[in-house]
């Protein structure tokens, strides 16, 4: 069963590649090379271009460094929010689930933050905190913070009460409880929001990184790429932030399956 | 019961006032207005953006000090720039809504055909869910560029990326819950032998649209955020614009931002965002009615 999912999944994949060949192959030389861009024409571009060029731009970028060195940065800064922005988002989160008065307390700041789009924080950030790195890495943990927040208190609130009250009954202590009860379930929502808040944090370090255009960086290589424009360059940008977004996306997959374990798994 | 209820939002008031309150007091004792604005001057500046300023000529310093006289509110770099464009919160406001909007509008259909397709048919899932997963992983504001150079200078490089990312948004919803209905009802609905459209419209859609809405709270947010984004790279106006001081951020990091302004539209931004919220939640509300 398993072997046919995954012939199938390279067949198709195989197919997309065939077909990206072709029709690159097909169109070389007649989409047009001179683009309007805004204010000037620009000559030489490949809209679509083919295997080779890509490759040779690959090798290019690849050798000079550029891919690996803006890769780190990037992958640093991203790392760095999501661990600063789940640690305070899970805290708040497990609290306002557990303790209704804090919640009501909480309740005002958190609606105002989830309802806020996070990139229209990214202007303020670097009046208070300037172009460095602390902007990028605070906006990335405030939209991190507030999905995970969420996530957590969710899941301390879909505690079924039985199992509260038959711990109690037991003679737990409440921090027994909790340590015991309520985060193992609530840990599936949270990781299912740290998924969602992984995928986030690229989508923000990408506009994050336009703003204080520094090399080495994978926003501006994209926007670099984009000014003159060097469509391959372009291409292996977006591809290579794919690639991270989907393998942030597996790792934390594989986390989750290893530490919810001992959880019955119906598929 | 209803004491508890009353609590509550005592507190939750009392929250929200003693933030403002706070914020308030360090604002005017820090008397840095390039970074704190104080509660007035917010106050002030969203005025002064309500309020249609008259398009100044652009010629000579004179002229603009006689429109200041004209104009209710603050003034700074970021305010005057704007108030030159004729720009206005409501307008930025309006232009931002319409462009998510539309990418709720043309995405949701689009992301639930593909969630639909996805889940109908094992042998579809097997071939397309890897090629999904490959375009879902592209961040939509990244694309800005690239959609650029092939449709030029116009809208559609702010309309594309929104739908892109609400249509990659409502895809699982779709997908899991139309999986789901396959196994439950879709046997039982065969036997008694509907077919096609029918089986669509009648069986699959209704059963898989309580999750599909509960999927679109999640839409409309990220639909908000890339219109935000996209106008705050390439867009002459919306909030995103608006939140850069008129024109693209790329073209103008050197300029000084008001923090007022920021403030003025980030809470407005976050207003927009709760009433669509709830306008979700009210839409989903009575086309469910029927679940239990």
């Amino acid at each position: 069963m398993v072997a046919v999912r995954v012939r199938r999944a390279v067949v198709a994949l195989v197919a997309l590649v065939l077909l990206y060949g072709i029709a690159a192959q097909a169109l070389h030389g007649r989409l047009p090379d001179r683009i309007w861009m805004g204010s000037h024409y620009v000559d030489n571009i490949q809209l679509l271009p083919t295997w080779g060029s890509l490759a040779e731009e690959g090798v290019f970028l690849a050798e000079s460094d550029i891919l690996a060195s803006s890769v780190l940065v990037s992958t640093r800064r991203v790392l760095a929010g999501l661990l600063l922005g789940s640690l305070v988002g899970i805290a708040i989160g497990l609290a306002t689930g557990r303790a209704r008065r804090f919640d009501a307390i909480a309740d005002p700041w958190v609606t105002f933050f989830r309802f806020t789009p996070a990139l229209a924080l990214l202007p303020l950030y670097v009046v208070w905190f300037g172009y460095g790195e602390l902007s990028k890495i605070l906006l990335i943990a405030s939209s991190v913070a507030v999905i995970t927040l969420l996530g957590a208190h969710h899941g301390v609130r879909a505690v079924p009460r039985v199992y509260l009250d038959a711990a109690a009954s037991l003679g737990a202590s409440p921090r027994l409880a909790f340590r015991r009860v309520v985060l193992p379930y609530a840990l599936p929502h949270i990781f299912a929001s740290i998924r969602v808040a992984t995928g986030l944090a690229w989508v923000t370090i990408v506009v994050a990184e336009l703003i204080d255009a520094k090399m080495p960086s994978l926003g501006y290589l994209l926007a670099l790429s984009g000014a003159y424009p060097r469509v391959p360059t372009m291409l292996i940008a977006l591809a290579t932030v794919g690639a991270l977004v989907l393998a942030f996306d597996l790792i934390v997959l594989f986390v989750h399956a290893r530490a919810t374990r001992w959880m019955r798994r119906t598929s | 019961m209803r004491r508890a209820i009353t609590q509550r939002s005592l507190l939750w008031l009392a929250s929200l006032v003693a933030l403002v309150g706070a914020y308030t007091v360090v604002a005017s004792l820090a008397q840095r207005p390039d970074v704190l604005p104080t509660t007035p001057e917010i106050l002030q500046t969203f005025a002064a953006l309500v309020v249609r300023g008259q398009p100044a000529p652009m010629d000579g310093m004179g002229d603009m000090h006689h429109m200041h006289h004209h104009h209710p509110g603050r003034s700074s770099d970021q305010v005057d720039t704007l108030v030159q464009q004729g720009v206005t919160l409501q307008d930025a406001l309006g232009v931002s809504t319409l462009r998510v909007l539309f990418g709720l509008v043309v995405g949701l259909p689009l992301g639930m055909a593909i969630g639909v397709l996805l889940g109908w048919s094992r042998r579809t899932d097997d071939y397309l869910h890897p090629i999904y997963v490959l375009v879902r992983s592209v961040p939509p504001l990244a694309l800005i560029t690239y959609i650029m150079l092939w449709l030029g200078h116009s809208e559609a490089h702010r309309l594309i990326p929104i739908v892109y990312a609400v249509a990659t948004t409502a895809v699982i919803p779709t997908y899991h819950s139309v999986r789901d209905v396959s196994a439950r009802y879709l046997v039982a609905a065969r036997s008694l032998g509907a077919r096609g459209s029918l089986l669509v419209t009648k069986v699959l859609l209704p059963a898989a649209s309580p999750a599909v809405l509960g999927g679109l709270r999640y839409a409309v947010a990220i639909a908000w955020m890339t219109a935000v984004g996209a106008e705050m790279l390439m867009a002459e106006n919306g909030m995103g614009n608006l939140l850069v001081g008129g024109g693209m951020w790329s073209s103008r990091t050197q300029t000084r931002s008001d923090p007022a302004v920021i403030i003025a539209g980030v809470i407005t931004l976050a207003a927009a965002g709760w009433a669509m919220d709830a306008g979700t939640r009210l839409l989903r509300a009575r086309l469910t009615r029927w679940v239990r």
